[in-house]
């Protein structure tokens, strides 16, 4: 009986070690502090109700991002259908026309990223690129963070949001065109920007 | 003698370049588009500079979320 207790305390506390990694995520994703919140604690609590389905063969991290990407698209899905757009899908479209000129090319030359994977050991990179992040129109940076935090392929991101393959593209190309932007800011070829 | 990526059908613009650029970040793209892309970076140094710039967002996402 006591062991039993011992284990169960133990086993939460694993899990809990994860909260902080959770949480960095989920607000990323869900921009709401609270809701993040309530969120990973949901996360938590229902990885522990099932941690005997836990086999070990991915680690706990990975098992528990998975828990959270279905919690996260649940409530996307919610939030969605509560506010929808008034014309959906075309937040950021000015932005990116105006990359462009007339003839289709770059009216201002892109920056040179002369080594990404030296560029990506910077924290203040990281720093940069996550606040840039949290500055793309709402469901553009959701998409993209489901594409890029969870690795969830465009496929299931159609299915899972019920969008079409064109729209998630279309979305996706927005997300990477805005951050670009962002980064030419301070991020690519600088130092670290603040 | 013209070159290939003269030729209309052929060559694209650096936004149409730049979709694929993306798209290719998320699905494999077909031959033709493969083509054209691959044609418009040997003549383009702004697309060039945005691929980089797209694998560099890649890696990044993917740093940040190992972090603590």
């Amino acid at each position: 009986m006591a062991t039993e207790v011992i284990d169960s305390t133990l086993d939460f506390r694993m899990l809990a070690e994860h909260r902080l990694y959770l949480m960095k995520v989920a607000r990323l994703q869900l921009r709401d502090e609270h809701l993040a919140e309530d969120c990973v604690s949901d996360v938590l609590t229902q990885a522990y109700e099932k941690r005997a389905s836990f086999r070990g063969g991915s680690s706990l991290r990975t098992w528990l991002t998975a828990i959270l990407k279905n919690r996260i698209i649940d409530l996307l899905r919610k939030q969605w259908r509560e506010q929808p757009l008034e014309v959906p899908g075309d937040e950021g479209e000015g932005a990116i026309e105006r990359m462009f000129d007339a003839s289709g090319h770059y009216a201002h030359m892109p920056s040179e990223v002369r080594d990404p994977a030296e560029l990506c050991q910077q924290d203040g990179f990281l720093a940069a690129v996550q606040r840039c992040v949290d500055m793309l129109p709402k469901r553009i940076g959701q998409v993209f963070v489901l594409r890029e935090v969870f690795g969830t392929e465009t496929k299931d991101i159609c299915k899972d949001l019920d969008l079409t393959t064109s729209n998630v593209w279309v979305q996706l190309y927005r997300a990477r065109m805005m951050l670009r932007t962002c980064l030419e800011r301070g991020g690519f070829g600088h130092a670290q920007p603040r | 003698m013209r070159s290939l990526a003269r030729q209309p059908m052929i060559r694209i613009s650096c936004q149409q370049a730049s979709l694929l650029l993306s798209q290719q970040q998320d699905e494999s793209l077909t031959l033709g588009k493969r083509l054209r892309l691959r044609l418009h970076l040997m003549y383009c140094d702004a697309c060039t500079n945005v691929s980089r710039q797209f694998a560099a967002l890649r890696l990044a996402m993917m740093r940040w979320r190992e972090r603590d």
